[in-house]
């Protein structure tokens, strides 16, 4: 479980808080993704879960946020980062090795996993993110989109019971970006473990997320089911976060009274709400 | 006018990570790359603007190829837009960035000034503000206001909405469509496909470095086959209209052709009206 409550953090150079009166519960092997438009604060939300600050950031740091029931302003970030896996928004700026299984093999020997372990761990790894191929590349030969990929694997790896990722697919074309998010929200499930996303891939976020959180100007606006956020497509726009075209289309459909449901998260249900209107109208 | 003539390309000599690739950019064209990453798109944009010389075939720039020009000489027909504005931007200040392209092309002076300021105004940027401390969509502007600035014929964009916000995405977007209005070339690549549906008027579909398909925007995002093959999701009024199209029988031709949420709605709107087909 992850617990922000009544969390406010002014970074020491900032002239006004970056998030103000935060108080959310992201529970265990929840998909929690979190969109808003740049400088909302975001990433400060995430770096807040993975004790970037007040550790590295220092400011002024209000409330509480704990992580499996640990204070993030108290405890170390060893201790945190052995309960928070991270990939950074610049995919360059985490990579320390010169080849993909030291890559892999660089947090696993750092965190002292077992010897016997390992070989598995990164087989296990690389497969998830379907990679296997790319175990002895080095990195500088690999696309933005692999990279992204090693990255990932090299963070499931350790096995964290929190993930948090800021644009893990900003480089990767649709098809992977799809299949990454399919394997985080199974990753999530199947393994109790919570998964945090901030991401303007919209789309991705409504279809896979089980807690879709809007935040502006350093508040939370909306924090709930996506259905139940995406329902609030006029003002969500206000706050620059277009809703995914497909519920887009069947909220117009509601405002024209040919449907009469709840707000759809994807292709599948909006294909759904449409052919029942044709067959409304005798299609 | 850039042609594309049995052009393959290595990095390392050996590896071919384009293979026989053959088209042609018209003037005036808004034209989108599609496909996975690692088809070979980005290495394209590379051999359009001379970075990188073919390994077999020739690239061609308004008819001479780019093996007998300099970097330099294409540069001034084929403005490139980096994915990342950051390895782009090297100046102190929104004004210097913007100068930079005119005194490397040895043309600073009066006329060089004035453009810059026009741009200025034109984007509302602030002059003096340290390009660093600018947010990545003010920065992913700049960078193209940097090309603009120099009034190539052609633009090429590497993915120029990544990472950006709705708003900084739309602003980016819109600018770009002005210029094509205006008779700039413009060549993308682009992993959204709402933006790609939105924009562009032609889509080249590339896997493994091989052209799988180049047509009309929407001929090429409605081919199932290319979709397939170039693993290309479609835009999601497409995805739904396609769907329709496939699950009713006798679905009306304005739903099942239907390309975006407007005409989407407002064929549905149509059919509910009439009470039927």
């Amino acid at each position: 479980m992850i617990q922000f409550q009544d969390f406010s953090f002014q970074y020491r150079e900032g002239v006004a808080p970056v998030l103000r009166d935060i108080t959310l519960a992201i529970p265990d092997g929840c998909f929690c993704g979190i969109t808003g438009a740049a400088g909302s604060g975001k990433s400060t939300l995430t770096y807040a879960i993975n004790g970037i600050i007040p550790h590295c950031y220092p400011g002024d740091f209000y409330g509480s946020v704990t992580v499996e029931g640990l204070d993030t302003v108290e405890a170390s970030l060893t201790d945190l980062s052995a309960l928070v896996g991270s990939v950074c928004q610049d995919i360059d700026s985490q990579m320390v090795s010169a080849v993909v299984e030291d890559e892999i093999l660089y947090g696993l020997e750092n965190f002292g996993v077992p010897k016997e372990e390992i070989p598995g761990r990164v087989h296990e790894a690389l497969a998830a993110m379907g990679i296997i191929e790319l175990l002895n590349r080095p990195i500088d030969s690999l696309s933005g989109g692999q990279k992204q990929k090693v990255a990932l694997a090299s963070i499931i790896a350790l096995r964290p019971k929190a993930l948090v990722l800021d644009e893990p697919t900003a480089e990767l074309d649709p098809a992977s970006s799809e299949a990454v998010f399919r394997l985080l929200a199974r990753y999530a499930r199947e393994n109790g473990t919570t998964v945090v996303v901030v991401e303007q891939k919209i789309a991705l976020l409504s279809e896979y997320a089980d807690l879709l959180v809007i935040v502006d100007d350093g508040q939370i606006r909306f924090a709930d089911a996506p259905e139940t956020v995406l329902a609030h497509s006029d003002e969500l726009l206000a706050l620059g976060v277009n809703c995914p075209r497909s519920t887009t289309l069947v909220n117009r459909l509601k405002g024209a009274g040919l449907y009469n449901g709840p707000a759809v998260r994807n292709v599948a249900a909006a294909t759904d709400v449409c052919r029942e209107v044709l067959a409304g109208a005798g299609a | 006018m850039i042609e594309f003539k049995n052009v393959s390309a290595s990095y390392d000599g050996e590896l071919a990570v384009l293979k026989d690739v053959s088209f042609t950019i018209r003037d005036g064209d808004f034209v989108a790359f599609v496909g996975t990453n690692g088809a070979g798109k980005s290495t394209t944009m590379r051999l359009a603007n001379g970075l990188l010389k073919p390994t077999a075939g020739e690239v061609l720039v308004d008819g001479v190829p780019t093996s007998q020009l300099k970097t330099s000489q294409i540069a001034r027909k084929v403005g490139f837009l980096f994915q990342n504005p950051d390895r782009q931007i090297c100046c102190n200040s929104v004004r210097e960035e913007l100068l930079f392209g005119f005194q490397v092309l040895g043309e600073q002076g009066p006329d060089a000034e004035a453009q810059v300021d026009e741009i200025i105004a034109r984007f509302g940027f602030d002059s003096d503000a340290e390009p660093y401390l600018l947010n990545r969509g003010t920065r992913q502007l700049l960078a193209l206001a940097s090309i603009i600035a120099l009034k190539p014929p052609t633009v090429i964009l590497d993915e120029p909405t990544t990472g950006l916000d709705f708003r900084e995405c739309q602003k980016v977007m819109e600018t770009v469509a002005q210029l094509n209005a205006q008779g700039t070339t413009v060549v993308m690549v682009c992993h959204d496909m709402e933006v790609v549906g939105d924009f562009a008027c032609r889509v080249i579909a590339m896997t493994d470095g091989r052209v799988v398909a180049d047509g009309p925007t929407f001929e090429v995002l409605r081919n199932q086959e290319v979709l397939k093959r170039a693993s290309v999701i479609p835009p999601q009024a497409t995805a739904v209209a396609m769907g329709l199209q496939q699950q009713v029988p006798d679905c009306p031709v304005a739903v099942a052709d239907a390309n975006t949420v407007e005409q989407l709605a407002e064929a549905l709107e149509g059919v509910a009206a009439e009470g039927g087909r």
